[in-house]
């Protein structure tokens, strides 16, 4: 797909856009138009999980949770020194 | 350290009545990765007393974070008087401090008093402190009753991430 774009007032710079960025957009765009109209159902299924979930031996009274922030903190740190290489 | 260790310790040292809801309270139910969320702040919920909300600004004080009413420092002093005004009107004050911390605390959680809350909470340990934290269900609801976008979509990936990994085995 080739689009056109004014960069200055006596240049017209023609580019085209990669493919698989193009796919990538398109998907974006879909995703974000479905966000949009989607309406999450409480569901017996899933209370049943969270029930599940509150009664497990890892969520005892006093467990201690400090790995959940470490990982949270590293996966931050990971996210935050991403850089663009195209 | 999480920079957070600071302020929850000073509120518990100050009998701070508060919960751990938001992504941050789904987090310390997490039982595996698979269901620890990126969040940039952690939520607290406060019930509407002011008493406990100036002993809350102190230990922020105490640890060292700013505090924000909207996007202006909150005023001084930070009195009886101010956060009355604050409770009268369920605003939302937020800390802030290194490594990007942001902390809100909040006096509404959608479609729950806070006694309610603090009657059923749970109590995790992170590096040695107690967090006072609301209940998974408690949280969830909460989020349903919200009906943000961003609420919805965390619902859904919440629920998937659960069914995926309690279908392991030997998980309890």
């Amino acid at each position: 797909m080739a689009c056109v774009s004014r960069a200055c007032q006596t240049t017209v710079e023609l580019h085209v856009m990669d493919s698989e960025l193009e796919r990538v957009l398109r998907g974006l765009d879909e995703a974000v138009e479905f966000a949009k109209s989607y309406r999450f159902e409480m569901t017996e299924d899933y209370l049943a999980l969270i029930a599940r979930v509150e009664a497990l031996p890892q969520n005892r009274p006093g467990a201690d949770k400090s790995w959940v922030w470490r990982l949270s903190d590293s996966s931050a740190r990971f996210y935050k020194s991403a850089v663009r290489v195209r | 350290m999480d920079p957070v260790v600071p302020l929850l310790r000073a509120l518990n040292q100050r009998n701070v009545r508060y919960v751990a809801i938001g992504v941050g309270g789904v987090n310390l139910w997490a039982h595996s990765g698979g269901v620890v969320f990126k969040t940039d702040d952690r939520d607290l919920f406060l019930p509407p007393d002011a008493d406990n909300l100036v002993q809350a600004w102190t230990a922020c004080d105490d640890a060292g974070l700013e505090l924000w009413l909207t996007d202006e420092p909150l005023d001084r002093p930070r009195d009886r008087w101010l956060a009355e005004q604050i409770v009268a009107r369920r605003a939302l004050t937020r800390a802030t401090g290194p490594n990007e911390l942001l902390v809100d605390l909040t006096l509404v959680m959608k479609g729950f008093e806070f006694e309610t809350v603090w009657n059923e909470r749970h109590v995790f340990r992170v590096e040695g402190v107690e967090i006072p934290t609301a209940r998974l269900l408690h949280i969830v609801t909460s989020k349903q009753a919200a009906g943000r976008q961003k609420d919805q979509l965390f619902l859904a990936t919440h629920k998937d991430a659960l069914e995926q990994l309690l279908k392991k085995p030997n998980l309890d």
